[in-house]
């Protein structure tokens, strides 16, 4: 934190005044470019992956704003001001603070959008650092919202300070002053100012150094006023480099061949300019700064394209998978498959609504079909970029579980709408594409959702098998409890209708039956699984019970049914409640925070499963009587 | 034959058993059992509530309502499949497929007996360089008796600690001894001061009395002591306190022979002797998060030495035991210590078969009413 205060918002007032570089004058107010598509291409290593800048300025925006856009801007333009432009940036309001018990706390007005800018924090940063690292000491389990949100607020505010300062070795300091004109002279300063750039100054460091060699035979009352600056210059650079390291933004591909490791310009200012890549790297960053100062946008793209090959030629023999596949995240990226998916279900959904109004119109159901189809498409489209960028299977993170879940219920509504061609299977996959894409934007909305696995997970074979089966399981058992619903609201409403009936109660036979055939498998896959890791089929493990509460649950059904204890209305209610069981073993579980498979999970779900267990229970006390009525009748 | 088969199949009490009813009352009840397990995972940890709900035959709730254990629920449940199989189930080609899932299910619950009975899980934690051939358990204890000897090799006889009640005596053959149980802990608190020394006492840790405590829900962190009137050889009794956290063993004497005693982690004997040459971790560049670990093993048997890797998803199998990469340390000069976790598991393919053959039925089952449909 020190760090941002004494230099990033120091150095803003320098730049207003004193100026200097080779070849581009910068102006007192950044000019700023318009164009970031080439920056958005440089490749930068964060969280174990190799990604595009632009990727990871939307995740560090949805970590500070829980929004990918900023002011209406792509999330590149506000992480290329932070970098270039920190002291413009600092009075943007983007850390989002959910409590407003936070900033009462703190002093800071509330504000209305909730969100606030690094200025306001700032200056009650010691406060907060007081709060946050008192709530930290507190165990996890018995920390309050508040205290989570004062832990994730710091963090937030720690990092962006870092942010600000990544840049800083290309901007004028006045730690790199030099006064006398005879140094600067032999350092080949430019000419036309006194104040210089950390790099400016390091690259100069030989001859510094050879200027400095007399001095150790001198008494230092005898030194004169250029020799201090010698050794102030020198003492300046030692300090600089021990106190920025270890910084974010490692856009540096690693010097040495064997380190998979990347650096920030900072940190590559201490081991990168012995390289004469290092250097030339460096030099186009800093010239990426000034021509960004300038606003002169085809240079700054230019000088983007260039870093970005030298550093990506380097890269290539350790990440030239993940390299090859920067075309595609950016479309990715640009494209939001997941949103004009969930975009389209919803026009599905609607178009089902007109549908019933008007039961006759086969062209009504085309046009529905069709859309759905568009809708299916882009989404498959996602789930496929997806695999291919990470080359990994569909399903790693919870995130992906929503989005995968989604696809297979309407890849299953579109199979059950080619066999019944009577609405059901449209609905059926508008309800699932809507519903699951929401719940994986909300989960979407914590940072990258592009993320590296923890060594256990690291297997495509069984990620591929037990992963993807369980949760084509979890989506059957979920489509079977969506044609619950409609069969018990055609048995309110078109009771009379015994033909339609039927067809609604053998879909849900079929469904639920795919539901338990791979619900069982995916739980069989993941216990070989578990005993080849960790050497017992079986463990009582929270989630291994939750799937198995699926199976036995469709099992009861299933019973039921033989045995004459239940008819299809009761097929129907335990269908409803069988999604309850599914939520329980799919996200219910890692609410306990025990067992092995407790990954991501936020307290604001909680409040929404139980939201939608009450609604459910709510739907079948109306319901049932209704429907039971109507079922005697 | 035949006609007692008819009689016995129409007879009420047969109907009864195996009926479909009993199953779904099981399955819900198993139902209820696997939802109130996990829970109660949060309050007890994961093996007490095992133990209470999974393993037993029955438990009682708030101190005096006997509940069904899960064990009682599948031997019912199996039961009531063997009866259904035997007599009610209809024999015909439709049904070959929700046969052969049945059958499946079978062979789940023999597994799972087998499994109940026959495992060992024990881990060995080693240093680069460091060889060993013996397994210690996580959480079952012994307690063990040896003669202190010159030479290389030791002859332990052990017995376990699990269960023992005040009262019991255990006999021991070799060396012919008997262990009367004044008390015992399954965990126990140790104290060496604040009581009155009790005469005649014996312990090498100047430990003199133990008190009971509440079973831990880690179960590593339950330690058990005991206080044992020990009959030697020459007839001579001494009462002897052991406890789990001891480092050294107690010495006894009589008649020019000495026995060392200590309660300690079950020890499993291996069948190989495992050297550990390198332990490596990675991490995701620029994290902290683990990309794997893995140790370089020496791996030796009646002579013959061979290397192999043990890695996340890649266990090492030798005969039925299979020795897996659980977790790792760093001490403070920057040592690696690896742990590998040990299972001797004989029914370890049972459930693999049952999960092929399962899942065979429910595909079979699927085809053949798929079929049906189009014929019709």
């Amino acid at each position: 934190m020190r760090r941002f205060i004494t230099v990033a918002v120091l150095l803003l007032g320098v730049l207003g005044r004193t100026v200097a570089a080779e070849d581009a004058p910068v102006c007192p107010v950044a000019k700023a470019v318009s164009e970031y598509a080439e920056f958005g291409r440089i490749a930068v290593l964060d969280q174990g992956r190799v990604k595009p800048l632009d990727t990871y300025a939307r995740s560090l925006l949805l970590q500070f704003s829980g929004r990918s856009t900023f002011d209406g801007e792509p999330a590149v333009t506000w992480l290329a001001r932070v970098l270039f432009d920190p002291g413009r940036a600092s009075s943007y309001q983007v850390f989002l603070i959910n409590n407003p018990q936070i900033p009462e706390s703190l002093g800071i007005e509330v504000a209305e959008n909730r969100r606030y800018s690094f200025t306001q924090l700032e200056k009650r940063y010691q406060d907060l650092q007081r709060l946050a690292t008192a709530a930290a000491g507190i165990d996890p389990k018995d920390r309050d919202i508040v205290e989570t949100e004062l832990i994730r607020i710091h963090e937030n505010v720690r990092l962006y300070s870092n942010l600000a300062v990544s840049f800083a070795f290309a901007l004028p300091h006045p730690d790199f002053a030099v006064a006398s004109p005879s140094l600067r002279e032999q350092l080949e300063l430019p000419a036309g100012g006194e104040v210089f750039s950390y790099i400016r100054i390091a690259l100069k460091a030989d001859v510094l150094q050879r200027l400095a060699q007399p001095l150790e035979r001198l008494e230092q009352s005898r030194w004169s006023a250029e020799q201090q600056e010698v050794v102030r210059l020198g003492s300046n650079l030692l300090r600089w480099s021990m106190l920025y390291r270890e910084l974010p933004v490692k856009i540096m591909p690693s010097y040495r061949d064997a380190d998979e490791g990347w650096l920030s310009p900072m940190d590559a200012m201490s081991t990168g300019l012995r390289f004469a890549a290092g250097r030339q790297e460096l030099r186009l960053l800093e010239k990426m700064l000034l021509t960004y100062w300038a606003g002169r946008d085809l240079e700054f793209s230019l000088v983007a394209k260039g870093f970005t090959e030298s550093a990506r030629q380097r890269a290539m023999t350790v990440y030239g998978r993940e390299l090859k596949n920067f075309p595609l995240e950016l479309t990715y990226n640009r494209l939001s498959p997941f949103l004009w998916a969930k975009i389209l279900y919803f026009l599905t959904f609607l178009i089902f609504a007109a549908g019933l109004m008007l039961p006759r119109a086969e062209w009504l159901r085309r046009v529905g079909w069709g859309v759905l189809l568009l809708g299916g498409g882009l989404h498959l489209a996602g789930v496929a970029m997806r695999i291919a960028i990470l080359h990994r299977p569909p399903v790693s993170n919870l995130y992906e579980t929503f989005l995968f879940v989604g696809l297979i219920g309407v890849a299953a509504g579109m199979v059950i709408e080619r066999a019944t061609r009577n609405w059901l299977g449209i609905a059926v996959a508008a309800i699932c594409g809507y519903v699951f894409l929401s719940i994986a934007a909300k989960f979407g909305a914590e940072g990258d959702t592009l993320q590296m696995l923890v060594a256990v997970l690291n297997s495509n074979f069984w990620l591929a098998t037990h992963v993807t089966t369980i949760t084509v399981g979890y989506a059957g058992t979920c489509v079977a409890g969506v044609v619950g619903h409609v069969y018990i609201l055609q048995l309110i409403f078109r009771p009379q209708d015994k033909q339609l009936l039927q067809t609604t109660h053998k879909v849900l036979l079929g469904a639920l039956g795919f539901g338990l055939t791979f619900a069982f498998l995916g739980t069989n896959l993941g216990g070989i699984w578990a005993d080849q890791s960790w050497g017992r089929f079986w463990g009582w493990d929270p989630k291994e019970n939750g799937a198995l509460m699926i199976i036995l649950w469709t099992a009861i059904l299933f019973h039921a049914k033989i045995g004459k204890l239940i008819g299809p209305l009761g097929l129907a209610v335990g269908s409803i409640l069988g999604i309850i069981v599914v939520m329980w073993a799919w996200f219910g579980v890692n609410l306990l925070s025990v067992g092995l498979h407790s990954y991501g999970f936020t307290s604001g779900l909680a409040t929404n499963l139980l939201v939608y267990v009450l609604a459910q229970l709510l739907f079948l006390t109306v319901t049932y009587p209704l429907a039971k009525k109507r079922m005697n009748a | 034959m035949t006609s007692r088969y008819l009689k016995l199949k129409k007879s009420a009490p047969v109907r009864w058993v195996a009926s479909v009813r009993i199953a779904v009352a099981c399955l819900v009840w198993l139902f209820v059992l696997t939802f109130w397990g996990t829970v109660a995972q949060v309050s007890d940890g994961l093996y007490q509530a095992q133990e209470k709900f999974f393993h037993s035959w029955y438990f009682l709730q708030w101190g005096f309502l006997p509940l069904p254990g899960a064990q009682l629920t599948l031997w019912i449940l199996f039961v009531n499949l063997a009866a259904n199989a035997v007599f009610r189930f209809v024999y015909r080609w439709a049904n070959v497929g929700i046969l052969i899932i049945h059958l499946g299910l079978l062979s789940y619950f023999v597994g799972a007996f087998v499994t109940l009975h026959g495992v060992e899980e024990s881990n060995l934690t080693l240093r680069e360089g460091e060889t060993a051939n013996v397994a210690q358990a996580y959480h079952d204890w012994e307690l063990a008796v040896w003669s202190p000897s010159d030479g290389d090799a030791l002859e332990v006889t052990a017995f376990d600690v699990a269960g023992l009640k005040s009262g019991e005596v255990v006999t021991l053959t070799d060396p012919p001894l008997e262990f009367g149980v004044r008390l015992f802990f399954a965990n126990a608190q140790a104290y060496t001061r604040g009581k009155p020394p009790q005469p005649n006492l014996l312990n090498v840790s100047g430990i003199n009395d133990l008190s009971r405590l509440p079973l831990d829900s880690a179960p590593e962190r339950n330690f058990p002591g005991g206080i044992f009137t020990v009959r030697l050889p020459d007839g001579s009794r001494h009462d002897v306190l052991l406890y789990g956290q001891e480092s050294q063993p107690t010495p006894l004497a009589a008649g020019g022979k000495g026995y060392l005693l200590q309660i300690r982690r079950k020890r499993y004997e291996l069948p190989i002797t495992v050297t550990l040459k390198k332990f490596e971790m990675k991490k995701h560049p620029g994290t902290e998060i683990a990309r794997s670990y893995r140790s370089y093993v020496q791996i030796e048997h009646q002579g013959i030495q061979r290397d192999a890797e043990i890695y996340m998803n890649h266990p090492y199998r030798f005969k039925d035991y299979t020795f897996y990469q659980a977790s790792y340390a760093v001490d403070q000069r920057g040592e690696f210590r690896s742990t590998l976790a040990v299972v001797r598991n004989r029914g370890r393919l049972l459930p693999y078969i049952s999960s092929l053959v399962t899942f065979a039925g429910l595909a079979v089952h699927f085809l053949v009413m798929a079929f049906r449909r189009r014929s019709r």
